[in-house]
């Protein structure tokens, strides 16, 4: 999905002289892009899932290794369309994306649009608040090791690259030995309330924050070290002034365009999460249905996440250019 | 039977790094009946126990809809089966009283429990068990379990309102003991007719609870009957049960879901791993329930079909190569007990022959070089005109446990030793089933859960070659032998006991005797929970838990 980025970073830096019809080529290209990616992925995904071995009609019947009856398996067939050619199978489903149909779930009998509609909130709750939790602990990270020197930075850069180094699934078992097992401060799995995302959210943010962090801490050391920050300082800024009214929003504008990327990589880290944590969400969802050769459902979920994606590139772009006046100068 | 059983397992550290400091406690072994918690004090009716399941989230709650373990689990707390069967292997009433068969075999009368409902008010009568039976035979239900049991039944008449005969093809040994499975369990007639996604969703039986609401991904809601009459005959209470509410939990992560349990965040776990029993054990708060499961026990099948295992000599040498008491004994922490048979030892006709199965290199090595494996490649790998004797073994990740992963890699280790080249391949579900169905495969582990030594007639008959439709096919020793199917097939219709048991026997000491297969230990199936929930046991027939006699000490 990376590509989408890059083609929607192009997108940006036309710029005509009309701005109206800029405008408008730009929302095009836009769109096109965005329905680039979506296609791809139904695509990629629906291949996939029938290239590798296992048999849908299974999932149908409960699930793979079912001891299924001829008849049983040609009313499956039959009713959710697998005993036609691949291709018109795929073709059939594009269509049925098109009209805004998700299609069936084979293993939960159910539309896929509902399974999704009841677990997407679960994640995006997850993936925001880790988000956000990435972007605290890198900040404060990086403004702390900037302006420690050499060792300050040195120490930053050791704990981000140990941050970004460790698995999800060996942070959540250590962080339930020690906040739930040993101090007993913290429930081991879900419950009900802000309490229960603490350790999902800590887990998903450690690792991303080590990410933002190191580019954080780079783009915060170039702006101090730049004249315009000398400048700001001769006038007579506190130091706390020149962070936040100037340096800070150097260190924040790549951090902005990463954490589109984060979104995506904070829903795929939910597979993990929500399983050890035994969370409701997509990304359980999601496991449950590619063990299930669930087609219709795999396909549903990942275009649903690549949508997500897209918008949140979409946003990460508008907040660029809110945080970064150069980039409404240039372009007005 | 079950044809999937994940136990999603994602490998990592165990928990029992964690220094457990509490006073060590021995646990009474459970013979006979399983059971834990088992004081005499008063049961306090009322409280909510919360129940995690390691085992997959079912896809749909009624049992006849494909049929699987973690539909049975569930399942077993709010629908109720025909017949039961009790601690002895004896089959006891439950919704049926009393059963008579004709001479021929061909035809069983049960009579009904009177005055029985389901939840939704529909009477449990003769027409509701003729409705079951007709979902469950009907290719639009999906059933798979549940029509292999009744692949003998031809029809079912009612005979008066709480009178009904079943008409079978030919005569089935194993009819009682299918009955009492929970994929053949009773439902409402009225709901059945609903469409499948909504009865799916809330199933309506005639058991001690119903369900009142299915969050998925997350829990459901069990809530109990007010107005139940219909416990099997060796529960320890009659009328209602005692708890108002189960709230059953899905934590696919075994040491997530032992940390709920210590935490109390959770009552009861299942599929509890070695280390975590090994843990459990040693403190105060928690029990083990220990129930293997019926059918057959765990075992690698040797692929008797083509080279290299078509020849009995290498099939020995490889079970002699094997040494797994000391992997079972590393790996297991005393968990599990060694298997000497095809079937699980809860099967009263289960035959063992320990002898055959002891670790011997010395001998293997003979036995290998008779067979004509006589070179050795620079690997130290026997070869037989230029080619390596390998086997190649797929590993189903969902279905063995890691203790069980590891303990196929110590088997593959001492089996390098005399010269096997042993290729484990771990694969999902899916995948793994796929290689067995295009015959990919040497050796495999695939467990098999079903009431009655009737199991070996699916397992070994040679008609179970053949792949069903969906390329499913049981018999993964690939034994061929009409001898063999002849003893099997007689033992399913006798209906002599005696002779039904010698039947068996015979058959198994062909099973064990040609070195087809390499039994490991039963099915494992382990329960903690913490010592304020007493009566908890397992019924006997399928081994799933049943709350009715269950309450929370105070």
């Amino acid at each position: 999905m990376t590509f989408a980025a890059v083609h929607t970073a192009g997108a940006d830096l036309d710029s005509a002289s009309r701005p109206g019809g800029r405008a408008l080529r730009w929302l095009i290209t836009r769109l096109a892009g965005c329905l680039f990616v979506l296609v791809a992925a139904a695509t990629i995904t629906f291949f996939a899932l029938r290239l590798i071995p296992g048999d849908p009609a299974q999932a149908v019947l409960g699930g793979p290794g079912s001891q299924a009856s001829e008849a049983a398996l040609n009313h499956a067939r039959e009713e959710y369309g697998l005993n036609q050619p691949l291709i018109v199978q795929y073709l059939l489903q594009l269509g049925r994306y098109a009209t805004g149909d998700l299609g069936t779930s084979y293993s939960l009998h159910e539309p896929v649009a509902t399974v999704i509609g009841q677990q997407l909130g679960n994640t995006l709750i997850l993936a925001i608040t880790s988000l956000a939790a990435a972007w605290l602990f890198a900040l404060l990270l990086a403004m702390w090791s900037a302006r420690g020197g050499r060792i300050g930075t040195a120490i930053g850069s050791g704990l981000e690259i140990v941050a970004a180094a460790v698995p999800h699934f060996w942070l959540a078992t250590v962080l339930i030995l020690l906040f739930s097992s040993t101090l007993g401060w913290l429930p081991a799995v879900n419950v009900p309330g802000p309490i229960g995302l603490v350790l999902p959210t800590i887990t998903l943010a450690v690792p991303l924050a080590g990410f933002l962090g190191q580019v954080m801490r780079e783009s915060l050391l170039d702006a101090t070290a730049s004249p315009f920050v000398q400048s700001v300082r001769a006038r007579g800024e506190s130091e706390l002034g020149v962070l936040w009214r100037h340096t800070l929003r150097h260190a924040a504008l790549p951090a902005i365009s990463l954490s589109a990327w984060a979104l995506g990589s904070l829903i795929s880290g939910a597979v993990v999460v929500e399983t050890i944590f035994a969370r409701p969400g997509i990304g359980r969802t999601l496991l449950a249905a590619v063990s299930d050769r669930d087609v219709p459902l795999v396909s549903g979920i990942v275009l649903v996440v690549a949508l997500v994606y897209v918008l949140m590139t979409v946003l990460a772009d508008v907040m660029d250019r809110l945080a970064d006046p150069r980039l409404r100068v240039t372009r007005r | 039977m079950s044809f999937s059983l994940p136990r999603r397992s994602i490998t990592r550290f165990s928990l029992s790094m964690v220094a457990l400091s509490l006073t060590a406690i021995v646990l009474a072994g459970c013979a006979g009946e399983p059971s834990a918690g088992g004081d005499s004090a008063t049961p306090v009716a009322g409280g909510t126990l919360t129940y995690a399941s390691g085992d997959a989230e079912p896809t749909c709650l009624d049992p006849h809809v494909g049929g699987n373990y973690p539909q049975a689990l569930v399942g077993t707390q709010f629908v109720e089966s025909l017949v039961s069967e009790n601690a002895k292997g004896q089959i006891i009433p439950w919704l049926a009283t009393k059963w008579t068969h004709g001479s021929d075999g061909l035809s069983w009368t049960f009579s009904l429990k009177p005055n029985v409902k389901f939840t939704d008010g529909t009477p449990f009568d003769a027409a509701a068990v003729k409705a079951n039976v007709e979902h469950i035979q009907d290719p639009a239900t999906g059933s798979s379990t549940g029509y292999l049991a009744l692949a003998k039944v031809k029809s079912v008449t009612v005979e008066d309102p709480h009178t009904v005969t079943f008409q079978l093809s030919s005569p089935d040994s194993a009819l009682l003991e299918s009955l009492t499975q929970p994929w053949l369990a009773m439902e409402s007639p009225t709901a059945l007719k609903r469409a499948q996604a909504v009865n799916c969703q809330t199933p309506v039986g005639t058991g001690p609870f119903m369900v009142k609401d299915w969050k998925k991904q997350d829990s459901i809601t069990l809530v109990r009957n007010p107005h139940y009459t219909s416990p099997p005959a060796d529960a320890k209470h009659s009328g209602k049960a005692y708890l108002n509410e189960i709230v059953w939990r899905f934590i696919p992560d075994s040491a997530s879901r032992y940390a709920a349990l210590q935490a109390g965040e959770v009552d009861v776990i299942d599929n509890a791993q070695p280390d975590t029993i090994v843990a459990a054990k040693k403190t105060k708060a928690l029990t083990e329930l220990n129930a293997p499961r019926p059918g057959a026990s765990n075992r690698i099948e040797l692929n008797s079909g083509k080279a290299p295992f078509n020849d009995e000599k290498v099939r020995e040498a490889f079970v002699k190569s094997a040494d797994v008491n000391a992997g079972i004994k590393s790996l297991f922490f005393g968990t599990a007990k060694r298997s000497y048979s095809a079937l699980s030892s809860v099967e009263k006709l289960g035959y063992s022959q320990p002898s055959l199965f002891s670790y011997d290199p010395t001998a293997a090595n003979t036995l290998l070089d008779q067979a004509g494996w006589t070179q050795r490649d620079s690997s130290g790998y026997r070869v037989k005109d230029g080619v390596r004797l390998s086997v190649v073994f797929p590993v189903s990740t969902n279905q063995s446990i890691p203790a069980e992963q590891s303990l196929f890699q110590q088997i593959q280790a001492t089996a390098k030793k005399t010269g096997f080249d042993v290729q484990l391949e771990p694969m999902d579900l899916s995948s793994w089933y796929t290689a067995l169905a295009k015959d990919q495969y040497n050796a495999v582990s695939a467990p098999y859960t079903k009431v009655g030594p009737d199991v070996l007639r699916i397992l070994y008959d040679s008609a179970g070659i053949t792949p069903a439709p969906s390329g499913y096919f049981a018999n993964l020793s690939q034994l061929n032998d009409p001898q063999l199917d002849t003893l099997l097939t007689q033992a399913s219709a006798t209906t002599d006991a005696t002779t039904r048991a010698d039947l068996y026997t015979k058959a198994q000491k062909i099973i064990l005797g040609g070195y087809y297969i390499l039994p490991l230990y039963d099915q494992q199936n382990h329960y903690l929970l913490r010592t304020n929930v007493v009566g908890l046991r397992a019924l006997p027939s399928v081994s799933t838990p049943t709350f009715y006699d269950a309450w929370l000490r105070r």
